[in-house]
């Protein structure tokens, strides 16, 4: 049966409410719930509620036993359909019965609506939704019908509903309260009653059955399956259902399930009568039962209330309940502990509450040790959050402060920089300078000079009286005295033995005192004598020359004393001391006595041994004498007893003493008091030479500028010198300044006259602290001195000038002018009490972030905290509590404070609790290599400045990778002398790599300053006339057989790598190779070739003797010579040609690799590399053994032999884009078994020219491939001390020059090494070269010239551009050079063109372009008309018109006085005109318009030179000989090396001659020794000469020779060093290689 | 040691009565902060928005920092300015904003104010009170009301966090 199937799963429905329904949910809940849709679930009971409530009524006990459990449905959307049946059959239901019973319907609503209605899901909200709207139509429809079919009743019915209904929804709002009040029966007891009778007036029931339904009945209804109902009956319902169905459905869709609960149980009563009534036909009234009001008295309410409601008294509680017993309280307070505030509660309150919690369980864990509930502090601020503002001015905090700023337009340099300095504007300092008292002057008149000395004796008697520490001493002595004799009195008694031990420490202290007292007193006595003797001196003087110049005058104050208690005082004092004397005597003698006695001793014991001995000698006869003698030697004096001190003794020199310094009893005290109450004498009555005195003092007056950072910023008026030499200005100077001072100084000059003026002197006032602040500050004196000498005709004594008081000139006195300055420097105060302080440390743009000052203090910055002492000083007055949380970061503050005054820490910590809540300590995070190593990455610290990538991993990073860095951190200061093998040099390497660091230190940060074109790469649009060029071209007739080297297209640096760069090394051609000589057997004695210095520069050029050698002809190969160049190790060769003028035209590639991999600009600029290219001479020897076989093969063995180099830096190749030209080939001076074939005869004439020179030369062409851009220099501006005027003038001119002349460099301003602007022109000055050169060669005009030449060539080259990475260059002036022994070619042309100048000769300085250096500088000398360049850097010189010279461009000339700019077409020395006087060539700087201002040089005024020391040349010798002879046998490290020794010795005996003649014409000469010494060996060697820097280079020019590549089996080597030491440790060093085979 | 990669841009500038805007900006953090790599402080470009009244700026930020704790979590400051047509700076508005505490991407719009100042100052135009001290912005000054001020535009960053090791002292972040 279906029935069943429905019965079934109504049966498993759960109905959730029936919990709540137990407990009588209100309505408000229901609505509540309402509210919240879909899904909510009434849990059972969500909180427990106040009031006991009242017995349920037996029904809804038995629905709750029917439905125990809430059980979630299994499958909602089944049940949603099931549901749907369920409604659907209950409308049909109620449909069937409206039909009879149209009252039913009442009832009808309460039908359950099925319990899962509260998990209404979506599904069945949409569901309901539908019904929702049929029923709508339904329930119109049924209105209709009805109010056809009934009228009466209906309007009433209708009437009724509405009212039950207004009657339920005020229920809803209001019985939430009235739940409260009453039992639930009775609370909504009006409105049910109300619909109950409605619905007994409608029904009309019979009362008859009140029966509740049976078990079975009530089974039976939840079991039925209402789906079974036929449709028709639905339709028919549809039409009949009266209002009840639509009321019910409509209400049960809107409320919740809940709603049904709210129900009392008659309703469910009815309907379940009803139901059952449906089956078994009983009539409602059966099931309804009368029932009397539920209702309790109010009485009778309280009366139950008071059973389980609990009303806490008001009484107080006494403590004893509140603690555990046997515990006494405690007050946190009054041990001294923080307890803070409490929250004000009343007592009243408070006993209530106190009177609850006893009554709880374990209530007694709520009260504190002092019986008083826990609680916390107040939480509640006393004053208001949020203070009423009266006016928005007063009171903002002063970081807070707004400043208002006007919009000014930036400085085009810092445009929208709008740095911090901008936001404090400007400080103020305020300089008072009230006056100036000379202690010394030129004008001072004897007495004068007597006057100030007097003066201050007198300052100084007074500032010892004011101290008064002789009185201090005595007391202090007395003090002292008094306490030992007070403890050895009570000492005797008591026994104390503190006060025992201390007595000798006191007895020590009051010796100790009284030394100190009598060397007070004597001084004080001293004093007085020497004002006294001062004073009378004066008179005298004043006697002698008859006038008055001083108004000083010294009175004499006697204080009489009482002479017997004065007496009686110094004699008790003498007693005293003599007492002590005596006892400190004594404890002498005792000691020394103790001492004697135990020497005596010794002394007797023995003497009992010697005598032993001597009778055991006498007795063995006697052995030896010696030994007896030496025993008699060795006898020990007998010790002298001590002396005591006689007692007559001490007190003679105990009175002696006070004599000396101390006042004799009864004489008066005086007191010597200084005043300018004197009369001078008025000028008429003096002699003429006093007059003329006075006069000159009048005409002098002076006044005091006042330089601020060594500028002047202003100055006082000029005041006359009064007659007592004391100068009043009393003017204050506001000085508004943006930046923290750096020195403040101050000028003082005097004026003599209307015109002349001097400096006298310069005093530096002290940067105030920021404490000190105007108003507080004090005057300060501060003294100045000069050492001018001044003398003077008149009485005047002048100044270090020395003069005597005594008539016989004896005991002369020298005194310099000094004097002293009142003045006082201090903050302004701004408007608001704000001092005007900048602040120390500024930052550059941005906003300044915290990150960088962590430190707190620091960040607050200006208000106040900076002055600590202060602070601490308020944090000790305040008694703060010491234990409020409050407190606590003053509290630390206070402790250090209180500890010691002395040291106050520079800062304290605000965040004092940051520690606590650390994840790490300190310690370990500063450990952590993987955060060092990216800061130090981040900070471009040279080690890491290109460290790709950082390892994620602190495992992973070595510990190896900081050590470089952290030794170079430690060494920065230890000398290394190991790589320099001399103190000097690596002392000077040190500093130049600090200087170094710091100038790069500073680039690094200009680096990232960018300017618009670094950022935004914009091509030009191409205007018309390139396009119309460009059109030209097209049409230009091609010539391939002209081919044009094409611009490259450049690559920026930033995206290579390695290989990616190769170098392009073009060979094409090479002139005059030096020839292989025959080995000839007769020694051939050539002409010496030596031209003489006129000769070169001669203008024809005269005939070479040429000897015509017969060999010439017969030899077949001069020499086959080819080219080798290696670049960073890599080597790369050419074939070989033949011949002294070979052709190679060959392209060499070789590769470039960056340091790290790091192809930035920056980087690239400091590659040190060099490319060397090596000139070699091929040489094959027969090496066949064996005559036999010459006919069958060919076995030769190559030989190479080098003949020459030229070293290019790799810097210049990178800056310059290309090299092309023709290098002189660095040939040494000697090559064994070659000869410079000078005969020319043969060769084509234009030849001639170029023989003018020696030398061999190459033709080279060199680029980079790709083209790499150069950096660009720092664009930064300098400090600068030169005038500002000049330096705008400066840039004038540059600026017209390079307008003209784009691409000539024009030099007006230079860095110095400290990094400042210098105009260029003031490093030119003539300097003495050193002695030691101008006497080597006795005339001194060319030789010593070119002597001096070679000393500064063979000062080392160093390149800034390599240590200044890129940057710019650095002039050191010629001193600072000639200490540093390091310098690139500017340094050289100016110590040059300075020497030049210093040896009288005309000399300028070139600054051109030269190859293969790009932009240098030269020295051009004019020497008999001629023009002579000189190259700074190899000493070598070149007349104008030479075609070799390496000068390729002139631009500037530099001498002392000007500076002049290459006007003219040309720019090559040959083709340009070096007349300066011209102006149409040559632009002058200063001119009529702009004279020369007279620059003072800032090169020193002499040179000194330390004497060349030549026993550390010697040890130097030695060891580099060592070095190297190891370094070669290290290169051959398969075969053996042999060193000839007597090969080795001729050759070092022959270097100090090269030395001699510079490596000039001796070759032959050398080699015809060389020859007859080494007869049987062919000899392959050479000499190289270098100037000294340090080995590595040595190393270098050794291995790039190639020597010790020599593969013969029985090779021998020679290796001699020479090394010659100039002046001023310019040391030059031969090296001599030589490789021997032994001829067969 | 947790660390922390900041990185980001600075987009640009809205809602401001000026055009022609640029923005400095700085880093603060607390002690325990250490900036490892990176610029902790800069200034954008000055942007002339020719069709809205955007500044777009597109300033990137890339910072590295590490911590020993979490206290001061790091705040950007931003100050923006103004550029009139005479080229005179002016100060536009200043703004603090919180870097997000959440790993990934973060767009962070941060509301700028600036001091209002008398009459006669919002009178003349470009100049205007700025506070001396610029840093208690970031530091949250608690005596700020006291300043009378107006709204400013707000400009628009987009960070990107990345944390590390945060976990292994315990702190999740998310």
């Amino acid at each position: 049966m279906y029935w069943c199937e429905g019965g079934a799963v109504r049966s498993s429905v759960p109905r959730p409410s029936v919990p709540g329904r137990a407990h009588a949910q209100p309505r408000a809940r229901a609505l509540a719930l309402r509210g919240c849709g879909p899904g909510a679930f009434p849990l059972p009971l969500p909180f427990p509620l106040p009031f006991p409530l009242p017995a349920r009524p037996g029904r809804a006990e038995a629905a709750a036993a029917a439905f125990p459990f809430p059980q979630p449905p299994p499958f909602p959307s089944r049940r949603g359909r099931r549901r749907l049946r369920c409604r659907r059959a209950a409308a049909e239901r109620s449909s069937t019965m409206s039909a009879a019973r149209p009252g039913a319907a009442g009832a009808e609503r309460e039908l359950p609506p099925v319990p899962s209605t509260s998990r209404t899901s979506f599904a069945e909200l949409s569901v309901r939704q539908r019904m929702r709207d049929k029923l709508k139509a339904a329930r119109i429809k049924a209105e209709i019908t009805l109010s056809q079919e009934d009228p009466s009743p209906q309007p009433r019915l209708l009437k009724g509903i509405r009212e039950r209904k207004a009657g339920v929804r005020l229920d809803k709002t209001s019985d939430n309260d009235k739940f409260r009040e009453m039992p639930e029966g009775e609370s909504h007891l009006p409105s049910k009653v109300k619909f109950r009778d409605s619905v007994k007036k409608l029904k009309q029931k019979s009362t008859f059955q009140n029966d509740l339904p049976s078990e079975e009945e009530a089974y039976n209804f939840f079991t039925f399956n209402f789906d079974a109902v036929p449709e028709k009956i639905k339709v028919g319902a549809r039409k009949k259902n009266g209002l009840n169905e639509e009321e019910e459905v409509g209400e049960e869709c809107v409320e919740t399930h809940e709603d049904e609960q709210e129900e009392d149980e008659m309703d469910e009563d009815v309907r379940l009568v009803k139901d059952d009534d449906l089956f078994i036909g009983q009539t409602d009234e059966d099931l309804l039962v009368m029932k009397p009001v539920d209702w309790e008295s109010y009485t009778e309410q309280l009366k139950r209330e008071k059973e389980f409601l609990f009303v806490p008294s008001m009484s107080a509680v006494p403590t004893s309940e509140k603690m555990p017993s046997n515990v006494q309280p405690r007050y946190l307070e009054d041990e001294g502990l923080y307890t803070g505030e409490r929250p004000f509660v009343s007592q009243s309150n408070q006993n209530i509450l106190e009177n609850r919690i006893l009554r709880q369980d374990q209530g007694k864990e709520w009260f504190g040790d002092d019986g008083k509930i826990l609680a916390l502090p107040n939480p509640i601020k006393q004053p208001p959050t949020r203070p009423p503002i009266f006016s928005l001015e007063e009171g903002i905090a002063p970081e807070l402060e707004t400043v208002y700023r006007k919009a000014i337009k930036m400085t085009s340099t810092n445009q929208y920089f709008v740095g911090p300095g901008d936001f404090q504007g400007l400080f103020q300092l305020d300089i008072d300078i009230s006056g100036l008292i000379f202690t010394h002057h030129p004008c001072f008149s004897r007495e004068h000079v007597l006057a100030a000395k007097l003066a201050q004796l007198y300052d100084q008697y007074l500032a010892r009286k004011q101290k008064n520490l002789t009185k201090l001493l005595t007391d202090k002595l007395h003090a002292l005295r008094s306490a030992v004799q007070y403890s050895i009195e009570g000492g005797g008694g008591d026994g104390v033995p503190v006060a025992q031990q201390s007595i000798p420490e006191y007895k020590m202290e009051i010796r100790q005192t009284r030394r100190l007292r009598d060397a007070e007193q004597e001084k004080d006595r001293t004093l007085l004598k020497t004002i006294i003797k001062v004073w009378k001196q004066i008179k005298s003087l004043r006697d002698f020359q008859r006038f008055t110049n001083t108004p000083m005058k010294l009175y004499l104050r006697k204080e009489e004393v009482d002479q017997k208690s004065d007496e009686k005082a110094y004699e008790a004092e003498i007693q005293a001391e003599i007492k002590e004397l005596l006892e400190e005597c004594m404890e002498e003698y005792e000691k020394k006595m103790e001492e004697y006695k135990t020497e005596l001793q010794d002394w007797k014991s023995w003497k009992k041994a010697q005598k032993s001995k001597k009778k055991k000698k006498k007795k063995d006869t006697h052995v030896d004498e010696e030994s007896e003698d030496y025993e008699f030697g060795e006898e020990r004096v007998k010790p002298i007893p001590p002396k005591m001190a006689s007692t007559l003794e001490i007190e003679q020199q105990v009175r002696e003493k006070a004599d000396n310094c101390r006042r004799k009893p009864g004489e008066p005290i005086l007191v010597p008091e200084l005043t300018l109450s004197g009369n001078v004498t008025p000028t008429e009555q003096c002699p003429r030479a006093e007059v003329v005195r006075r006069e000159d003092v009048k005409k002098r007056s002076a006044f005091i500028k006042v330089l601020f950072n060594s500028k002047e910023v202003s100055r006082t008026v000029t005041r006359p010198i009064s007659s007592d030499f004391r100068v009043h200005f009393g003017q204050i100077f506001n000085l508004q300044i943006i930046n923290w001072p750096e020195s403040l100084k101050l000028q003082i000059y005097e004026t003599t006259g209307i015109s002349s003026t001097t400096l006298l002197a310069e005093a530096f006032l002290p940067v105030p602290e920021t404490a000190v602040l105007t108003g507080s500050a004090p005057l300060e004196e501060i003294e100045f001195s000069s050492d001018q000498r001044v003398m003077l005709d008149h009485e005047g004594v002048g100044s270090g000038v020395s003069f005597s008081f005594e008539a016989d000139g004896s005991n002369k006195l020298t005194l310099m002018t000094s004097g002293k300055v009142s003045s006082s420097v201090s903050w302004a105060v701004g408007e608001k009490g704000i001092p005007l302080i900048p602040q120390v440390s500024q930052q550059s743009t941005g906003v300044p972030s915290t990150l960088k000052n962590i430190d707190a203090i620091a960040s607050i910055g200006t208000s106040g905290l900076t002055d600590m002492k202060k602070l601490a000083k308020w944090a000790a007055e305040a008694k703060l509590d010491p234990n409020d949380p409050n407190n606590a970061a003053l509290m630390q503050l206070i402790m250090i404070t209180t500890s010691g005054e002395a040291h106050v820490p520079d800062f304290f910590r605000l965040e004092q609790l940051q520690q606590e809540f650390n994840f790490v300590s300190d310690e370990e995070f500063n450990r952590s290599k993987r955060f060092r190593l990216l800061q130090l990455r981040n900070q471009e610290v040279a080690e890491f400045r290109n460290y790709k990538q950082v390892p994620l991993h602190e495992r992973e990073i070595s510990e190896k990778i900081f050590q470089d860095y952290e030794k170079r951190m430690q060494e920065r200061d230890v000398i290394d002398s190991k790589n320099y093998l001399d103190a000097h040099r690596a002392v000077v390497a040190n500093y130049l790599q600090k200087v170094r660091e710091s100038v790069i230190n500073r680039f690094l940060i200009a680096k990232h300053h960018f300017v618009l074109s670094d950022l935004v790469n914009e091509e030009e649009i191409p205007s018309l006339g390139i396009l119309g060029l460009g059109l030209f071209k097209l049409a230009e007739p091609k010539r391939p057989l002209r081919p044009r080297r094409k611009e490259r297209k450049k690559v920026t640096a930033q995206n290579l790598s390695d290989g990616d760069i190769k170098l392009l090394v073009n060979i094409v051609r090479a002139y005059d190779i030096p020839v292989r000589k025959p080995v000839m057997s007769k020694l051939q004695q050539p002409s010496k070739s030596s031209r003489a210095f006129k000769e070169m520069f001669a203008a024809s050029p005269s005939a070479q003797s040429s000897p015509n050698s017969p060999d010439w002809a017969l030899n077949q190969v001069l020499v086959r010579p080819f080219v080798e160049v290696s670049f960073q190790r890599t080597v790369c060769r050419t074939t070989t040609a033949e011949g002294p003028s070979p052709c190679w035209n060959e392209e060499l590639e070789l590769p470039f690799k960056a340091p790290n991999g790091d192809y930035s600009t920056h980087s690239l600029q400091s590659v040190k590399d060099e490319v060397f290219i090596n000139v070699f001479d091929e040489v094959l020897h027969d090496a066949v053994e064996d005559d036999r076989e010459r006919g069958s093969g060919i076995h030769t063995h190559i030989e190479r032999h080098w003949l020459g180099c030229v070293k290019i830096p790799f810097t210049t190749i990178y800056f310059q884009a290309r090299i092309d030209g023709t290098f002189k080939v660095n040939i040494p001076p000697v090559l064994l078994g070659y000869s410079k074939e000078k005969n020319m005869g043969m060769e084509r004439g234009y030849d001639s020219v170029r023989n003018l020179s020696e030398g061999s030369y190459i033709t080279l062409f060199i680029t980079i491939e790709p083209q790499l851009i150069p950096g660009e220099s720092v664009r930064e501006k300098f400090d600068s001390q030169e005038d500002e005027k000049l330096l705008q003038a400066a840039e004038k001119y540059e600026a017209e020059c390079t307008s003209k002349f784009p691409s000539r460099q024009c030099l007006t301003t230079v860095i110095d090494l400290d990094g400042k602007t210098v105009f260029i022109t003031r490093y030119i000055k003539p300097l003495n070269p050193p002695q030691e050169l101008l006497d080597a060669v006795p005339d001194r005009s060319q030789t010593a010239a070119e002597l001096v030449a070679r000393y500064v060539a063979l000062i080392p080259f160093l390149p800034d551009s390599v240590s200044f990475a890129g940057i710019c260059d650095l002039w050191s002036t010629s001193d600072q050079f000639l200490y540093l022994l390091a310098g690139d070619e500017e340094e050289h042309a100016v110590l040059l063109c300075n020497y030049f100048l210093g040896m009288g000769k005309k000399a300028w300085l070139i600054i051109g372009n030269a190859i293969p250096e790009g932009p240098t500088a030269y020295v051009l000398t004019l020497e008999q008309s001629q023009y002579v360049i000189w190259n700074p850097s190899t000493g070598c010189f070149y007349g104008q018109y030479d075609t070799f010279c390496p000068l390729q461009n002139v631009y500037c000339l530099i001498s002392s006085d000007n500076i002049w700019f290459n006007l003219q077409e040309y720019d090559s020395p040959g083709r340009i005109n070096f007349d300066v006087s011209k102006p149409k060539h040559w632009k002058p700087f200063f001119s009529r318009s702009l004279p020369f201002p007279g620059l003072r040089s800032i090169q020193p005024e002499e040179l000194t030179y330390e004497h060349s020391d030549k026993a550390a040349a010697l040890e130097l010798q030695s060891r580099i000989e060592k070095i190297l002879k190891d370094k070669i046998m290290e290169w051959r490290p398969t075969r053996p090396t042999r060193w000839n020794r007597y090969c080795t010795s001729t050759l070092r005996s022959f270097l100090p001659l090269l030395e001699q003649n510079q490596g000039k014409d001796v070759e032959d000469d050398h080699q015809a020794e060389l020859q007859k010494q080494l007869g049987d060996y062919r000899v392959s060697g050479f000499p190289i000469h270098m100037p000294y820097s340090e080995v590595r280079p040595l190393i270098e020019a050794v291995h790039s020779t190639r020597v010790h590549t020599i593969d013969v089996s029985n090779v021998e080597f020679a290796l001699a060093v020479y090394v010659h030491a100039y002046p001023q440790n310019v040391l030059s060093v031969w090296i001599y290689v030589a490789s021997l085979v032994q001829n067969r | 040691m947790a660390e922390l990669h900041l990185f980001g841009q600075i987009e640009g500038g809205s809602g401001f009565p000026q055009r022609r805007l640029f923005c400095k900006w700085g880093l603060h953090a607390g002690a325990a902060w250490t900036l490892l790599a990176g610029a902790g402080a800069g200034q954008t470009q000055l942007d002339d928005p020719q069709v809205d009244d955007v500044a777009h700026w597109g300033h990137p930020l890339d910072m590295h920092l590490a911590t020993k704790g979490l206290q001061g979590w790091p705040r950007l400051l931003l100050e923006v300015w103004h550029v009139d047509g005479w080229g005179r700076p002016g100060l536009a508005g200043y703004g603090v904003c919180h870097v997000p505490s959440a790993p990934g991407c973060h767009r962070v719009t941060c509301v700028t104010w600036r001091p209002r100042g008398t009459r006669a100052q919002r009178l003349l135009g470009t100049g205007g009170p700025q506070l001396r001290v610029p840093e208690v912005t970031a530091a949250g000054a608690g005596d700020r009301f006291r300043l009378s001020t107006e709204s400013a535009g707000t400009v628009t960053l987009e960070l990107g966090v990345v944390t590390r090791n945060m976990g292994r002292y315990g702190v999740a972040l998310g």
